[in-house]
């Protein structure tokens, strides 16, 4: 099986890791050294210029079309954007005035946020793809190895828009996304892992965009997570900004729409974020549009700015700890994780609610993909007992007569899960029903997030009421929604066409994917001939390992035809021909199924024979 | 049919199997975690990352089915419920009568709860939150007293005396305060001190 690698997909960097051993190690750029790939892409007329460093370092070199500019169109050749995380799977709406602001060239009137420059249209998880690409290229070329499997982490308070779209990243990447691993779960992996204690732990995380906040309880290699909360609006952005804004002040008002202007502010209030860290003062001094700035700025004062941002994160964390059912006094560890958390008014605020100082012996930007990989090797099938429960952030239901959010599955609820809900008609001779599935806390559906829409049917005309339609929806271990239908009285499956409210639709993918060609780079179909002998050789394994293990299990007679097929679809394997390989992997599968079906009702069952003598015979 | 009453079953529905578990009410959290981490780490699509697709799909089928049966029969009032609906019962959807035992107990907490919402002033009121915060505590101790008569409910049908003892209507009856007294404790609560909105 092939190796799976573990991502750290970041607001401001990202990271690439995999497991060396028992050990989990961050992949370093082969030239420079360098943990961290700055999440920062350059965009021209002709497509990606750069990713990383060099974008960054193309950013101080512009003219810039990034800052807040007072005519709408840009007029250098190259954008540079940052911070694409804070766009992912999000409408114009959704997002902050400080984030509607910043790109002059973003088109946010649509369902979902795009940056168009010039004749030229790219959609955030195309951004964020590149992203991944250069964190495939940087492993490929540190390992000699192919990075095709990866997990990525995604902040645990993403909404399923935003997970959709960090998979639809993975895809246009050209990476199979075997699981998303929530940002604060990740991380205690990596701080359990080799240190099986038990216990209440909560993990405050505050990166560059986003906060969560996590509670888990770990015991014997379970980590099950009670209860989770956050802000994806909400990191060491908003500090840089609020620095920005001082900076700003101290410039007449005509010179802060400059070119370069609000670049290199950023550049200098992040630096001096950093300074007061370590320091009680921090100057800032640059030169801005001609203009000479010098401000000293005490730590005191730059507390004050940012009292009510982290107030913000604390009152999440009490409503965590209230969904947990726990008080702040028991949890029996806190562990800090992300950048932001090295301001020292943070870690002071976080041991002040808890009441204990907070864990931070791993690098706070290292541990999430550290743990990211130790999720690979466990899906990898090498950790033993290690399991991770994770639970949905917010919950999901369907708008109701009157615009009521009826609630299906409640927030902090343990995934995968499912629930089933019957529907009906409402009208005589009505052939679909319409079904709007929201996530939020909100009463009105109008107030949470739209998901998805969908129709049943069509439906036999019948009388209003006697129709049924029994839906099933179900949250993966990815936090993802899957919705399926089934006619109770004819038993017949619906096929479910979710238009998903916000994301990309799969012909939209298909379409990205094959632009891809016009970039030069790996031909489609070759692409797609990849993904179906992987999909073979999936199958292929699974079976040969499945009957060897289980050989009682299979039928003689399904034994002969599953490796009939076996053969078949292994005389096809190395050739050209996708469409032979689609078909006899789709085959094999249908002829595996009822065994790969009695292979699991035995793993239950073996589980349940672990009762005692007399509960059986009760 | 349930071997205890002789009320119909319905199978698909069995939580308790689903857990190895026989049907029994009174459970040991301890076991029921045991049990449930021990078939977790069997069954879960974390465990059947390179299987075939029908494979994960049972495992994501099996374990949404787990993750179920434990958080039902975790809570003692969800797994009552479960009990009621197991025997084609099930508590009224809008549960606004209230149960008579508790009639004196809710008058009071909700006309003193009107008169604080009515409050302008919240500073002045502090006496009136007060109290509020004594009767409080009483609705807790009912709390407590009927969650004992629910645990002596669930053992009286463990040992079988389901029909002597009329345990149906009853533990519909103490259900049905629970949920009351639930409703009652979240309104004092939210009254002394208002949520703040989530996103």
């Amino acid at each position: 099986m092939s190796r799976i690698f573990g991502i750290d997909l970041g607001t401001t960097n990202s990271l690439i890791a995999m497991m060396d051993g028992d050990t989990p190690r961050i992949i370093r750029d082969p030239h420079t050294g360098a943990a961290l790939l700055p999440s920062v892409v350059a965009l021209g007329p002709n497509g990606v210029l750069a990713v990383g460093a060099r974008a960054v370092e193309l950013e101080g070199e512009l003219t810039d079309g990034n800052q807040p500019l007072a005519s709408d169109s840009p007029s250098t050749e190259v954008c540079v954007i940052r911070s694409i995380k804070r766009y992912m799977g999000l409408g114009g709406d959704d997002l902050a005035p400080e984030e509607r602001r910043r790109y002059p060239f973003a088109e946010l009137s649509g369902p979902l946020v795009r940056f168009r420059i010039r004749e030229r249209v790219y959609n955030p998880p195309q951004i964020s793809g590149e992203i991944l690409r250069a964190l495939k290229a940087r492993a490929e070329a540190a390992c000699g190895e192919a990075v095709e499997k990866v997990v990525i982490t995604v902040p645990a308070y993403f909404n399923d828009g935003q997970r959709q779209a960090t998979k639809d990243a993975g895809r246009l990447a050209g990476l199979e996304v075997v699981r998303l691993v929530n940002e604060p779960t990740a991380a205690s992996l990596a701080y359990g892992l080799g240190n099986m204690t038990s216990g209440k732990v909560a993990v405050y995380d505050l990166g560059g965009g986003t906060f969560d906040i996590s509670i888990l309880s770990i015991k014997e290699g379970i980590f099950e997570v009670l209860a989770t909360n956050g802000d994806t609006h909400l990191g060491g952005d908003d500090m840089d900004q609020a620095l920005v804004d001082l900076i700003m002040r101290a410039l007449p008002e005509e010179l802060r729409h400059e070119r370069g202007v609000w670049t290199k502010a950023r550049t200098a209030a992040e630096s001096a974020k950093c300074q007061l860290s370590d320091a009680p003062s921090a100057r800032i001094k640059l030169e801005l549009a001609g203009h000479q700035i010098d401000l000293t700025l005490s730590r005191e004062e730059f507390e004050k700015m940012i009292d009510r941002l982290v107030a913000r994160t604390m009152e999440r964390c009490r409503m965590a700890l209230k969904d947990a059912g726990l008080r702040t006094q028991d949890v029996d560890a806190v562990v800090l994780v992300g950048g932001a958390t090295r301001v020292p008014l943070v870690s002071r605020r976080v041991a002040e609610l808890f009441g204990r100082q907070p864990l931070c012996s791993l690098d706070p930007d290292l541990v999430v993909a550290m743990g990211a990989a130790v999720q690979a090797s466990v899906l990898m099938g090498k950790q033993g007992d290690m399991l991770l429960l994770d639970v949905v952030p917010l919950s999901l239901g369907i708008e109701t007569m009157g615009g009521v959010m009826e609630r299906l599955i409640h927030r902090n609820t343990t995934i995968p899960t499912s629930v089933k809900e019957k529907f009906t008609t409402a009208v005589d001779k009505q052939t679909y029903v319409d079904v709007h599935v929201v996530q939020g806390e909100r009463e009105l559906a109008g107030d949470c997030r739209s998901l998805a829409r969908f129709k049943l049917g069509p439906i036999q005309p019948q009388p209003a009421g006697v129709p049924r339609i029994e839906v099933t929806f179900m949250i993966d271990a990815n936090g993802i929604l899957n919705v399926a239908a089934r006619d109770e009285r004819t038993g017949l499956e619906h096929s479910v066409d979710v238009k998903p409210s916000y994301g990309l639709t799969e012909e939209e993918i298909e379409r990205l994917l094959e632009e891809a060609i016009d970039h030069g780079e790996q031909d489609l179909e070759q692409r797609l001939l990849i993904a179906a002998r992987n999909d073979a050789e999936q199958i292929l394994s699974a079976f040969s390992k499945q009957s060897n293990e289980y050989p009682e299990l299979i039928e003689p007679k399904e034994r002969t035809r599953s490796e009939a097929a076996a053969q078949r679809l292994s005389a096809v394997l190395s050739g050209q021909d996708r469409e032979s390989i689609t078909r006899l992997t789709e085959e094999l599968n249908e002829l595996t199924t009822p065994f790969a079906q009695r292979i699991m009702e035995q793993a239950i069952k073996q589980a349940l024979q672990q009762k005692s003598v007399d509960e059986i015979a009760d | 049919m349930c071997a205890r009453c002789g009320g119909p079953l319905a199978p698909e529905l069995d939580l308790f199997a689903a857990l190895g578990l026989a049907r029994r009410l009174v459970v040991e959290p301890t076991e029921l975690e045991r049990r449930y981490h021990d078939l977790g780490r069997r069954i879960h699509p974390d465990r059947f990352a390179s299987s075939s697709a029908a494979v994960k799909e049972a495992s994501l089928q099996g374990t949404a089915l787990l993750t179920r049966a434990y958080r039902v029969l975790r809570d003692p009032m969800s797994r009552g419920l479960y009990w009621l609906e197991l025997h084609g019962e099930k508590l009224a959807d809008n549960n606004k009568q209230v149960p008579a035992e508790l009639a004196a107990l809710v008058f009071e907490v909700q006309e003193q709860l009107a008169e604080l919402r009515e409050a302008q002033d919240r500073s002045a009121s502090e006496p009136l939150a007060e109290a509020i915060r004594a009767w409080r505590a009483e609705v807790q101790a009912a709390m407590e007293q009927a969650r004992e008569e629910l645990g002596a409910n669930f053992a009286s049908w463990d040992e079988g005396r389901a029909e002597a003892a009329n345990l149906l209507p009853n533990l519909k009856a103490t259900l049905a305060k629970i949920a009351y007294l639930r409703t009652l404790l979240r309104d004092i609560d939210r009254e002394l001190e208002p949520p703040v909105l989530s996103g």
